[in-house]
């Protein structure tokens, strides 16, 4: 049988890796393997709980954030390397009624 | 006896297969549930769909509440109807959805309040039909059907970051095997597949195809543009967000995995029948689950499995709803009402074809009659007709 997925990546083109294994702890180094054969080292910055998911790149503001190798969103704010990637500096491009209504 | 590629079925009338052969009891209006209940709380293998519309609701939702509950009626789980109704109704009356009903060919009978002289003598004379009824049901007996004959709901809900990975690409798994072996799924939930355009167009089975699958989506994501807001909150949810997911485009590229790879052969509105061919089809159904499940069991499918990453207890009362998690600690939480565990998928001791295979065998054991956890705990509260409009 396979290892257990401690930090999943779904495609070679994504931003963010997911941790399913023990959460993660601030100051930790984390290792992460890309699904191509690459090894990516990170810092993480703080606390990232189980499921949630951290940057394995540097993710500058307003640039788009790739999982499953296709966009999720774009970052609200500059995103380090093993940062924590979630709502509040990531944000959806769909659904976006309060960007739809005419400003006066 | 059955081998792998069939499972044991009730042949309808209509040619259509059932997994279940229970009395359906229709309320065709809020006030005919009470009756409706009663009667069902009596007579063994009755199962009843009660519901607060087909009164008042402006026209289009008056359409789908009709289609909706006429589904319901024509179903194969459903060997006979009892509709109850309560005075005189228009455009969804209890006359109006056993003449559609009637088509099928099976036994349909209307039991109206007004006319039986009040809610006592309608539940008495809605009991003694029941009974009949029933009885002339209990006497058919299952016969083996080709896997083939299966159509198979996909849904999710409670999703968080294992569904995409586990849960939903299992279940991917086994619906690409049930369409190999001449079957059908069911896509729906579009507010949840903003995002994946690009992956589902990948699977149509032609341009045009591709064209209906962006033109509902689309649809679906105008109405939210039109509130003024920001879904966030209400797609993702509060517990997909505690879960790990961030943004509608990550839920949805997670959740159009539930598909596989086999070919989407059509679109089709909320409630409609499911066509013939083989494929997976999308149904334009909103995230709710109460509706999703509902429109797909009024198109037609037999039973649902229903992936779920923080747990759930979703079952509709006539289709058979099999939970399945890719999240351990979901599982131990809410292990009443999951029947299956795939968090093996992410824990190393499972790898995707054996979890998609141990979902594909649940599907056949729960087809032949094995009963889900919520048909035992008649837990079951996926019984949710939409509507867009206000009330009249």
């Amino acid at each position: 049988m396979n290892d257990a997925v401690q930090i999943y990546v779904a495609h070679p083109d994504d931003s963010v890796a997911t941790i399913f294994g023990d959460p993660i702890v601030a100051g930790e180094d984390v290792e992460i393997g890309i699904p191509d054969g690459r090894s990516v080292t990170v810092s993480a910055h703080a606390d990232v709980a189980r499921g949630h998911k951290i940057a394995i790149h540097q993710i500058p503001q307003g640039t788009r954030v790739l999982k499953y190798g296709h966009v999720i969103g774009r970052a609200t704010h500059d995103i380090a390397a093993g940062e924590h990637v979630h709502v509040h500096n990531v944000e959806s491009e769909r659904g976006r009624g309060d960007l739809a209504v005419e400003k006066p | 006896m059955t081998t792998n590629d069939t499972f044991l079925g009730y042949q309808r009338a209509d040619d259509s297969i059932g997994i279940r052969n229970h009395l359906l009891i229709l309320s065709s209006t809020l006030y005919a549930n009470g009756v409706c209940e009663r009667v069902a709380g009596t007579v063994r293998d009755a199962v009843t769909l009660v519901h607060p519309l087909g009164r008042a609701q402006v026209k289009p939702d008056l359409r789908v509440t009709f289609k909706t509950l006429v589904g319901h009626g024509c179903h194969p789980n459903a060997g006979a109807v009892l509709i109850v109704d309560h005075f005189q109704e228009q455009g969804c009356s209890a006359e109006e959805i056993a003449h559609e009903i009637s088509k099928t060919g099976k036994p349909v009978e209307v039991v109206n309040i007004r006319a039986a002289g009040g809610v006592i003598n309608a539940t008495a004379d809605g009991t003694r039909a029941a009974v009949t009824m029933a009885r002339r049901l209990s006497g058919q007996v299952r016969e083996p059907v080709p896997m083939g004959r299966l159509c198979l709901g996909l849904n999710c809900g409670t999703s968080d970051t294992t569904s995409g990975p586990a849960s939903n690409s299992a279940l991917g798994v086994a619906s690409d095997r049930l369409v190999e072996a001449g079957g059908r799924s069911v896509l729906a939930e579009l507010p949840e597949l903003m995002g994946a355009e690009d992956v589902l167009c990948a699977h149509a089975s032609n341009e045009v195809v591709g064209r209906q699958i962006i033109d509902a989506i689309a649809a679906m994501e105008r109405r939210a543009l039109e509130s003024g807001e920001d879904i966030r909150g209400s797609q993702p949810t509060g517990d997909n967000i505690l879960g790990g997911l961030s943004t509608i485009e990550e839920k949805s590229l997670g959740g159009a995995l539930k598909a596989g790879r086999a070919p989407i052969v059509g679109v089709i509105d909320y409630a409609e029948s499911v066509g013939k061919d083989p494929g997976v089809y999308l149904m334009s159904t909103p995230g709710h689950g109460g509706e999703s499940i509902t429109g797909i069991a009024a198109g037609g499918a037999q039973l649902l499995v229903f992936s779920t990453g923080g747990g759930h207890a979703i079952a509709h009362p006539l289709m058979p709803t099999i939970k399945v998690t890719g999240n351990a600690e979901s599982y131990a939480a809410m292990s009443d009402t999951i029947e299956l565990d795939v968090s093996g998928v992410l824990g190393g001791t499972m790898d995707l074809d054996e979890a998609g295979t141990l979902i594909y065998d649940e599907i056949r054991a729960v087809a032949s009659g094995r009963r889900t956890l919520c048909e035992l705990l008649r837990e079951e509260t996926g019984f949710a007709i939409h509507r867009v409009g206000m009330s009249l």
